[in-house]
């Protein structure tokens, strides 16, 4: 019998094989990722183990990224480990509608920079609608009323900025062309009005990370649409299909790494700095995922896109062109084209820039990684 | 040995499907009780003409053909046929001479429905092409998806790339309306989707061997395939052709032949993935009612053993 799974000889996808330099040029580290090549290239051995690949540069920045989220729990793990990440400079949170509503996601946003003791991250807060209008649905279910798992925490003493998420990743992106990646974990609304807003968006941000899709795979909202794209179709069509520099991070991978009661009670028992703050607060979406999938423990979506930003060598690759269905029964529905034949005429897939899609993830090491950071004391 | 099995084949012959009907008329296992016609490949007008002539190459003008709708199910015209894959008359052409033979005066939805009735139970469709003549069976009569055995279609493109565009396979894309009817309908259906299809290949060196045997068919199919198989090199950038319509003939005559898994699937109708047929395991819990709740479920092909079809249809047609 053969498998589903088959990659016939006439299958000639280019595998995506991302080159990593060790260059330690003073201290810092580099991705190269633009190079697509048929042979993997040599991966230095230090490289490969599951310790923390970016070397600690000695107060010297050389990663910006900007965090487009809607916290959401696993949001706010995902942040943790960013502010636990040394080499990291995070230039600032953007907010959005999704687990939370827009000005509860703000709210927990700057709740998370006091908590993590960077005040000075700027907060700018996103739309509170999908580009089509209409009040969003809020997940709130899964994440608690607060978005935080009903930790009941005070309010925050930080203040948003002035600027409007949007605004603020025009300004941020204009300011260091070719610098600064985004990591997006909720509806893609803000990256959408960034492109509308100024066009040389797309060109100026070096790369732009998205946790959002199914590819040839159910979705988690309904049986065709994962739940940050469904949030707003329209606003993933313009992404994915803007030209942009995009790494994008479905839910057929990111259901791959599982965090268990027993990792849980290793994080609970260890030193990490968050460690309890997200503990308690993953407790409301650990109890979900017992009810919604039979799983006990639960999917680590936000910290599986953030490792595929910094520590891409633990995913492989396939470059396509997704579109997003806006209408119908499959509205959400994200779709890529494999490049397994030539069609015989142009169809909607035909002449935009392919993306990366994460094809199979390492899961135990981005596990283990993920586990580091967040036990780091 | 059990008595075969009765089939009706809905076809809109095309290269593979003149393959599928040889093959089920050299199957013991199965015996062809009539034809029913669709567009797809071609026009319905020429499906029809070439399932007459198909039959009278195989000496079976005794089995009836009938003609079916020349329209998608929601009246919409078909603006475009497959003759890049098939050629223009559907058989590589071949410049075949008319056929003497007459489709007969029911349409192609009255006549699935007067078999359905006259054996109740006992009738499978063998649905080759786009789904619109069965749909108009159940709308003709809602009893008939009770009382038709099973319905096997060639259809769909499960979590895998379609081949008319990125999300549809050229089945479902020729009447999504029909197709979402008949997954959702009820009856005993089994898919057999591009995932499965793509594995099941005949190689040049397979269609060299037909062309040295001395069987009618072989001799007749050998001709034909050449240029389904110049598609396929331009298309695919392959030597061989994949084996679409045969492999669903026999999951009809053997279903041991592959692996089934069973769920809700629902066709998309609009938008950019219009024919994007999308399977539901009934695995997961979701947390408001989706379009795939309360919908029966039907059998989608998982696995194939394609070492095996491929010998079938070696055997069978030599």
């Amino acid at each position: 019998m053969v498998s589903l799974e088959f990659e016939t000889p006439f299958n000639h996808l280019f595998h995506l094989i991302i080159t990593e330099s060790s260059t330690r040029s003073r201290g810092g580290f580099r991705f190269y990722r633009d190079r697509i090549s048929v042979n993997r290239r040599f991966i230095p051995p230090e490289l490969m183990d599951s310790s923390p690949v970016m070397l600690p540069c000695d107060g010297e920045l050389s990663e910006k990224i900007i965090i487009d989220t809607d916290p959401g729990i696993d949001d706010s793990m995902a942040i943790m480990m960013a502010f636990q990440t040394p080499k990291l400079e995070i230039l600032g949170l953007t907010t959005i509608f999704g687990n939370v509503s827009t000005k509860d996601a703000t709210r927990n946003a700057l709740l998370l920079c006091e908590i993590a003791g960077c005040p000075s991250v700027p907060v700018a807060e996103g739309s509170s609608e999908p580009l089509k209008g209409g009040e969003p649905e809020i997940q709130d279910f899964i994440h608690g009323s607060d978005g935080l798992g009903n930790v009941n925490l005070p309010a925050p003493k930080l203040k948003k900025i002035e600027k409007s998420a949007s605004e603020f990743l025009v300004d941020k992106v204009s300011q260091y062309p070719g610098e600064v990646s985004i990591l997006a974990l909720g509806p893609l609304t803000n990256l959408a009005l960034a492109i509308k807003r100024d066009s040389s968006f797309v060109t100026k941000v070096k790369r732009v990370v998205i946790l959002g899709g199914a590819f040839f795979a159910l979705g988690n909202i309904n049986p065709a649409a994962e739940a940050n794209i469904y949030g707003d179709p329209e606003a993933a069509d313009i992404v994915f299909t803007s030209g942009a520099n995009i790494d994008v991070v479905g839910i057929n991978i990111t259901t791959q790494v599982k965090m268990s009661d027993e990792d849980l009670d290793e994080l609970k028992q260890s030193k990490g700095r968050h460690a309890r703050f997200l503990w308690d607060s993953s407790k409301f979406y650990r109890d979900w995922h017992v009810k919604s999938d039979g799983v006990y423990g639960f999917f680590l979506h936000d910290p599986v896109s953030f490792v595929a930003l910094i520590r891409p060598d633990l995913f492989t690759f396939k470059k396509g062109v997704v579109r997003v269905e806006t209408q119908g029964l499959c509205v959400g529905h994200t779709l890529m084209n494999q490049g397994l034949k030539r069609w015989n005429s142009d169809n909607p897939w035909t002449g935009y820039k392919p993306l990366s899609v994460a094809w199979t993830v390492n899961a135990d090491k981005v596990l283990d990684y993920i586990k580091s950071l967040l036990m780091r004391p | 040995m059990a008595a075969p099995k009765k089939i009706i084949i809905d076809t809109d012959p095309g290269i593979d499907d003149a393959m599928a009907i040889f093959l089920a008329l050299r199957s013991p296992e199965v015996n062809v009780i009539g034809l029913t016609t669709i567009y797809g490949n071609v026009y319905t007008t020429l499906a029809t003409r070439n399932a007459l002539h198909l039959l009278e190459v195989a000496g079976r003008t005794d089995i009836p053909v009938a003609e079916g709708s020349h329209v998608s199910y929601v009246k919409a015209t078909k603006l475009r046929v497959a003759d890049f894959v098939h050629g223009v008359d559907g058989l590589g052409n071949q410049n075949f001479p008319h056929p003497k033979s007459k489709p007969i005066e029911k349409s192609a939805a009255e006549y699935l429905v007067e078999q359905a009735n006259l054996y109740p139970g006992e009738v499978t469709v063998v649905a080759l092409g786009p789904l619109t003549n069965i749909a108009l069976a159940i709308k003709l009569d809602p009893a008939f998806t009770k009382k038709i055995g099973q319905i096997v279609l060639l259809g769909g493109a499960f979590a895998v790339n379609g081949n008319v565009n990125p999300a549809s396979e050229a089945n479902i894309f020729g009447d999504p309306e029909a197709a979402d009817i008949v997954f959702t309908c009820g009856a005993d259906v089994l898919a057999i989707g591009l995932n499965v299809t793509h594995q099941v290949i005949l190689k040049d060196h397979d269609r060299d061997i037909l062309a040295e045997s001395d069987g009618i068919f072989a001799k007749y199919l050998s001709k034909i395939l050449e240029f389904y198989f110049s598609y396929h090199r331009e298309a695919y950038s392959m030597n061989g052709a994949f084996l679409h319509d045969p492999t669903t003939v026999l999951a009809a005559v053997n279903p041991s032949l592959m692996t089934y898994t069973e769920g809700v699937v629902r066709v998309q109708t609009t938008g950019i993935t219009r024919g994007l047929t999308l399977f539901f395991n009934k695995q997961k819990r979701f947390n408001e009612e989706t379009e795939w709740c309360n919908k029966p479920t039907v059998k989608v092909a998982v696995t194939v053993d394609a070492t095996e079809v491929v010998k079938l249809v070696m055997e069978r047609l030599m």
